[in-house]
């Protein structure tokens, strides 16, 4: 034993100790080498498991091919299958995940439990809502008919069913979202054409867009394509819109158009187009109708008329008509989607149609062309009676030429909240948020109440849901198996939506739950099939081996042979009009009481001290529904109240200064953005926020358009007016920033 | 010796033009779904800007992210050699080794870099290292709805970015910075 | 930058480190200088020697703990990466803490370390190998030893600052000397603060020597922040933005107001009065014990707010 303190050299035991540390180290130390030089080599990640489907957040339906990981969805990539998608996924499809792990989502039944609006819900098992739900059905249907119950809903792959559901149940009034949207153009487009075209974007060389923001309010293959022709072909944009938008940054020209005076500005290039002969006098006189009477209709619009109503220089606006004219047939006024501007609506996208026929860009490369559709196979199943009711929205009557199948949303709600022509008492809402997508939610919310019973299938608990007795939550599309969509256009798909993930909370695709409901009222026959049936059904005919395999492999089928271009320039081709040609003067228009050819009417002016309340959307929102994604809310918290610098010094307002905007109908408030971005004349505000749903966590920014605008409808179609509201700006409060 | 061996390093690039950029932010999104970038953090941005008078008005858009530097100031400073370069050109954050002092974000001139509360160390834009080694593109790039990024090998002679770069005009962010940017902004 | 990575603990780190290094340093100018082979100013060699650890101690604690993982700070010491200022930072600080712990271990007064082993209990008798009779050769090896590590932790942190070119109120040759300076300052301000304290306060000697160092090293200091403001003003674009922040912008006060007046400009008449007899007729000073921990403590203080405008304002900075 040697004592501490007194080591004369190092003992053997220590020196073993010594040289086995030594030897450990000397081996570790390499190895550590190793790994890291391993770690920082090569780094592929091959993804997990993927899974072809369908995108959902809006109603492209661009193809996905989504990366799961240890049963959770990791990652959307685009499917570069698809023709429509041309391989691509916006913020909004990425972002899709965050929604079906959104901790906000409803996660089973809910039934309320305290007043309407209160937030009171108690969860229930899927028999119990299901059962309750059709008692409070029932009862309505006992006491007031089928026809008393209103069914809603927006457009999905599964819609079909629930529609079908409220046919069974024997209700006339099914609604769709069109009347609030794109009804106005939809309608002027099938009166000129027969039937409502793609827009050739792509082989374009000149194009004028009114308002349609593609840039920005929504990325479609539309986007793509305008990229592509403006940058490769060199196309010329011509861009009309009050704001300053991304596609106006973007456009040749950009004209800060007076709100409301488009279709003065196309009747004068028609002017100029048809007085000085530039029209496709072969096209005209052998495919269209009412050339004559359009000629003399024009006599007035002239260039200077316009440049009076539009604030557009006239010679601008001659010149801008010499050139589509001989740009064309790879030209076109192109139609826009979201038409819900003015009461004059549609007869604006008549003037837009009549001058894409004239200038003869019809079913030619670069043009408009009619959509192709490949055909899917049906599932044979009971077929039900007609409803016995008229349509409470009285459309026979008050919109004979508009979609029946649609409806008019907000004569429906007029109409409910009335009692007229008879009193409706429940509500069934599938995948829609009337709450938010109808003007003057004040009303809205007063029909929800004098309702008995309002029904909402949703993921989420919209406004909509907040003020029902009873949520239904419906699987997102990533967890669920939908039928096949067939998709048409000028490179028709048709595209498979097929389950990523099983649902993660006790939530049901749509058939099921419909299935559920019919049950109960002895209607399953109707029913009687599983969607992996239907889906067979769908895709037996279509050319290619082993379709539904295919089609779970690729998730796309892509029609051989695209693009479709003449197949109307045919002489035999009878268009779908009465008179089978081109209808430029329409004699049904005359006969239903309205305007043949398009009439320009000067639109409202906003009384002095006011502004005109214009709308858009962005790039990273779908109108109000996806307001609580965390990706989404992240980029786009919520709205602001966009102001010109002019009335904005009068008013003594300052970006970020919390203003109140009133109209006649509500009231909101919300932070201001005073930019060059804007006519003096218009306030804007984005669409989708000012949510009133306190179960949405995120989603508790900006204010709610709806709140504020006015209800007004075009007179043809019935689609929702939307630009029409005039507001009044006030500061209440300073940017503590 | 490598080239008479035909073993030829790779230079990986990005491409932007901005002409196309719509400010979509389909990139930012799919950045952060690939990457599990932390909320309120971000590996890439598009940078907006509008100026000017109504009417006359004009708007830019230009995405930002890591450029990936021939010369980067990243590496140069990072005391552990946890910020290293491969060969291919791409600068990456070894996780294993950052302790997270955060030199390296102070030291970056494009504010690339950013302190990850998560993961407790650096991140960046890593070019998607893990796809691109598996032949696929950058999720920013697959991603872009107007086809604004060009990702690939300026050392591949017929590639599509080496094309792209000898036909059009391109410049860099912050030249001056000397640290040879690899992201071109073509004109 | 949107948010500043480094925040106060690294301007207290930053702080410390340039004490420590100070107090190190002015201690070893003290053991250095020799009187009938003994230093001549013996308290402020001890007092130096005892206190210069400590302080960078706390500073690398704090430092440690502001990491993304704190135990992997020995990842610092696994490598030398010539090219990162902080690495050979890294160890330069650990060659700095070795050599003062040995020094304060070879200042301890004898009575004390004596006393200590006494009352040590049975399982910590190991540690009486402490009370070696040759401690006290080591201070003058280590004060020599000492010297180019104490400047090397004063001037380092100047340079993890300068060498960012991305950070255009940072890179300037500069700031390296600055930092130097500043740390040395503070450390002679320290030993003045508590020498004036203690006792019977300041003794004639050592008030020349301390009164003397620091300021010839405020001077330099006068003389590197004007340079590195006109320089500055004569810059490229980015340069001359950076300095807007201490020149109208969020940190002129603290700049001007607190470091340059309070915290070298009323030092340095303070300390020239008490050394106007010196200055003036050649005699003694008489060091005042309230002035002497006034100029002292602003001294501190600016040391601090200088390191402090540094680390938030630089990484405000940028090119654009």
């Amino acid at each position: 034993m040697t004592r501490a303190g007194s080591h004369p050299g190092v003992s053997r035991r220590g020196f073993l100790q010594g040289a086995a540390i030594a030897t450990a180290a000397g081996a570790l130390v390499p190895s550590l080498g190793c790994a890291r030089f391993l770690r920082r080599g090569n780094q592929a990640k091959a993804p997990a498991r993927v899974v072809p489907t369908a995108c959902e957040v809006c109603p492209n339906k661009c193809a996905v091919l989504a990366v799961t990981e240890g049963g959770r969805i990791r990652k959307l990539d685009p499917n570069p299958a698809s023709p429509k998608s041309r391989g691509m996924l916006c913020a909004r499809g990425n972002a899709a995940v965050k929604s079906v792990y959104d901790p906000d989502r409803v996660k089973q039944p809910l039934i309320r439990a305290g007043a309407r609006g209160e937030g009171k819900w108690r969860t229930a098992s899927w028999d119990e809502a299901l059962d309750f739900t059709a008692e409070r059905l029932q009862a309505i249907k006992d006491a007031h008919g089928p026809e008393a119950v209103v069914f809603s809903s927006t457009e999905g792959f599964q819609e079909e069913f629930f529609r079908n559901f409220g046919l069974a149940f024997g209700s006339p009034n099914l609604l769709r979202h069109p009347t609030l949207c794109l009804a106005s153009v939809n309608l002027a487009y099938a009166m000129t054409f027969g039937t409502v075209p793609s827009f050739d974007l792509l082989n374009t060389d000149y194009v004028i867009m009114s308002g349609a923001n593609r840039f920005e309010s929504i990325i479609t293959p539309d986007t793509m394509d305008l990229v592509e022709a403006t940058m490769n072909r060199k196309a010329k944009l011509v861009y009309l819109d009050p704001r300053f938008t991304v596609t106006a940054s973007k456009a040749d020209e950009w004209y800060p158009i007076r709100p409301g005076t488009d279709f003065a500005f196309i009747l004068a290039l028609l002017h100029v187009i048809v007085g000085e002969e530039r029209y496709d006098r072969e096209f005209v006189t052998t495919r269209c109708l009412g050339f004559d009477e359009l000629r003399a209709h024009l006599e007035p619009y002239t260039p200077e008329w316009a440049q009076g109503e539009t604030e557009i220089p006239a010679a601008d606006i001659a010149r801008i008509a010499r050139e589509l004219a001989d740009a064309a047939p790879r030209a076109a006024y192109y139609a826009g989607r979201r038409s819900s501007w003015y009461v004059n609506d549609f007869q604006m996208r008549r003037a837009q149609a009549i001058l894409n026929a004239v200038i003869g860009s019809w079913d030619r490369e670069g043009g408009i062309v009619p959509d192709s559709k490949i055909a899917l196979g049906e599932l044979l199943f009971m077929p039900w009676d007609d409803p016995v009711a008229p349509r409470v929205d009285e459309i026979d009557t008050l919109f004979p030429l508009a979609a029946q199948g649609d409806g008019i949303f907000l004569q429906a709600r007029e109409n409910v909240l009335a009692g007229t022509p008879y009193p409706v008492k429940g509500w069934m809402v599938y995948k829609q948020d009337p709450m938010n997508s109808l003007p003057d939610r004040g009303r809205t919310q007063q029909m929800l109440e004098q309702l008995d019973f309002v029904g909402v299938i949703d993921t989420q608990l919209s406004d909509t849901a907040w003020f029902a007795d009873v949520v239904l939550p419906e699987s997102t599309y990533l967890e669920r198996l939908d039928p096949l969509h067939s998709l048409p256009g000028i490179w028709p798909v048709v595209v498979m939506r097929q389950q990523v993930v099983p649902p993660i909370h006790d939530t049901r695709p749509n058939l099921e739950i419909m299935q559920g409901l019919a049950s109960r009222f002895g209607l399953s026959d109707y029913f009687d099939f599983t969607i992996e049936q239907w889906v067979e059904a769908q895709a037996e005919d279509l050319p290619v081996e082993n379709p539904v395999e295919h089609l779970r492999q690729h998730g796309v089928f892509a029609a051989p042979g695209a693009p479709f271009y003449g197949s109307t320039r045919k002489p035999e081709h009878r268009f779908f009009t009465r008179t089978g040609k081109i209808e430029l003067y329409s004699q049904r228009l005359a006969d239903a009481g309205h305007d043949p050819l398009p009439v320009y009417t000067p639109p409202a002016q906003p009384p002095p001290g006011s502004f005109r309340m214009v709308l858009g959307r962005k790039a990273t929102h779908t109108h109000a529904a996806t307001t609580n994604n965390e990706w989404l809310a992240e980029l786009t918290p919520g709205n602001d109240l966009w102001l010109n610098p002019q009335p904005a010094l009068k008013l003594g307002i300052a970006s970020g200064d919390l203003v109140e905007v009133s109209s006649r109908v509500g009231t909101v408030r919300l932070p201001a953005r005073v930019t060059e971005e804007i006519r003096p004349d218009c306030v804007f505000m984005l669409h989708g926020f000012g949510k009133l749903s306190r179960a949405l966590h995120r989603a508790t920014g900006g204010a709610s358009d709806a709140d504020v605008l006015t209800t007004a409808m075009d007179r043809v179609s019935g689609n929702a007016a939307f630009h029409e509201t005039f507001v009044t700006v006030k500061k209440v409060g300073v940017d503590r920033a | 010796m490598r080239e008479r061996l035909g073993i030829r390093a790779k230079r990986y690039a990005l491409a932007i033009d901005t002409r196309r950029c719509i400010d979509c932010q389909a990139c930012v999104v799919a950045c952060k779904a690939e990457n599990d970038v932390p909320p309120g953090r971000f590996r890439n941005r598009v940078k907006a800007e509008t100026k000017g008078e109504f009417p006359y008005l004009s708007a830019s858009f230009e995405p930002e992210q890591c450029h990936h530097c021939a010369s980067p100031s990243c590496v140069r400073v990072c005391p552990t050699g946890a910020s290293y370069q491969r060969t291919d050109g791409l600068v990456l954050v070894d996780g294993d080794d950052c302790i997270g002092c955060g030199y390296c974000i102070i030291a970056c001139p494009y504010d690339a870099r950013f302190f990850n509360e998560q993961t407790r160390i650096v991140d960046k834009c890593t070019m998607c290292a893990h796809r691109v080694d598996a032949g696929r593109p950058p999720a920013c790039v697959e991603t872009c709805p107007t086809r604004v990024r060009t990702f690939g090998d300026l050392e591949a002679k017929d590639g599509e970015l080496h094309v792209l770069l000898a036909t059009r005009r391109s410049q860099f962010k912050k030249h001056e910075s000397g640290n040879g940017p690899q992201i071109y902004y073509l004109l | 930058m949107e948010d500043p990575r480094w925040g106060i603990l690294i301007v207290f780190y930053l702080f410390f480190g340039g004490l420590s290094a100070g107090l190190f340093f002015v201690s070893a100018l003290a053991t250095y200088l020799q009187e009938n082979g003994s230093p001549a100013y013996p308290r402020i060699a001890q007092f130096g020697a005892l206190l210069a650890p400590w302080p960078v101690a706390i500073g690398c604690v704090l430092l440690v703990f502001d990491l993304g993982h704190w135990y992997r700070f020995y990842k610092l010491f696994v490598t030398v990466e010539w090219h990162s200022p902080m690495s050979i930072g890294a160890w330069l600080l650990a060659g700095f803490s070795l050599i003062t712990l040995a020094a304060f271990w070879s200042w301890l007064p004898q009575g004390f370390v004596a006393g200590l082993v006494a009352r040590l209990p049975r399982r910590l008798r190991f540690l009486r190998v402490i009370d070696q009779p040759w401690r006290e050769r080591l201070r003058r090896p280590l004060a020599m030893t000492g010297f180019p590590f104490s400047v090397g932790v004063g001037i380092y942190t100047g340079v993890l600052l300068g060498a960012v070119q991305a950070r255009p109120f940072w890179n300037t040759n500069l700031v390296a000397q600055l930092f130097l300076f500043s740390a040395l300052s503070t450390g002679c301000a320290a030993l003045i603060l508590i020498l004036s304290l203690r006792g019977s306060g300041l003794e004639v000697g050592e008030a020349k020597l301390l009164y003397s160092v620091d300021i010839t090293i405020i001077v330099l200091e006068l003389f590197i922040v004007l340079p590195y403001v006109i320089h500055g003003k004569l810059s490229p674009l980015s340069v001359q933005q950076a300095l807007e922040l201490i020149m109208g912008g969020p940190y002129t006060f603290h700049f001007w107001g607190i470091f340059f007046i309070l915290g070298l400009l009323l030092p340095l008449c303070l300390e020239l009065w008490e050394m106007r007899p010196v200055l003036l007729n050649r005699s003694a000073p008489h060091p005042t014990r309230a002035l002497a921990s006034v100029s002292a403590i602003l001294v501190i203080l600016g040391g601090f707010v200088l390191r402090y405008v540094f680390v938030y304002a630089g990484q405000m900075s940028s090119f654009e």
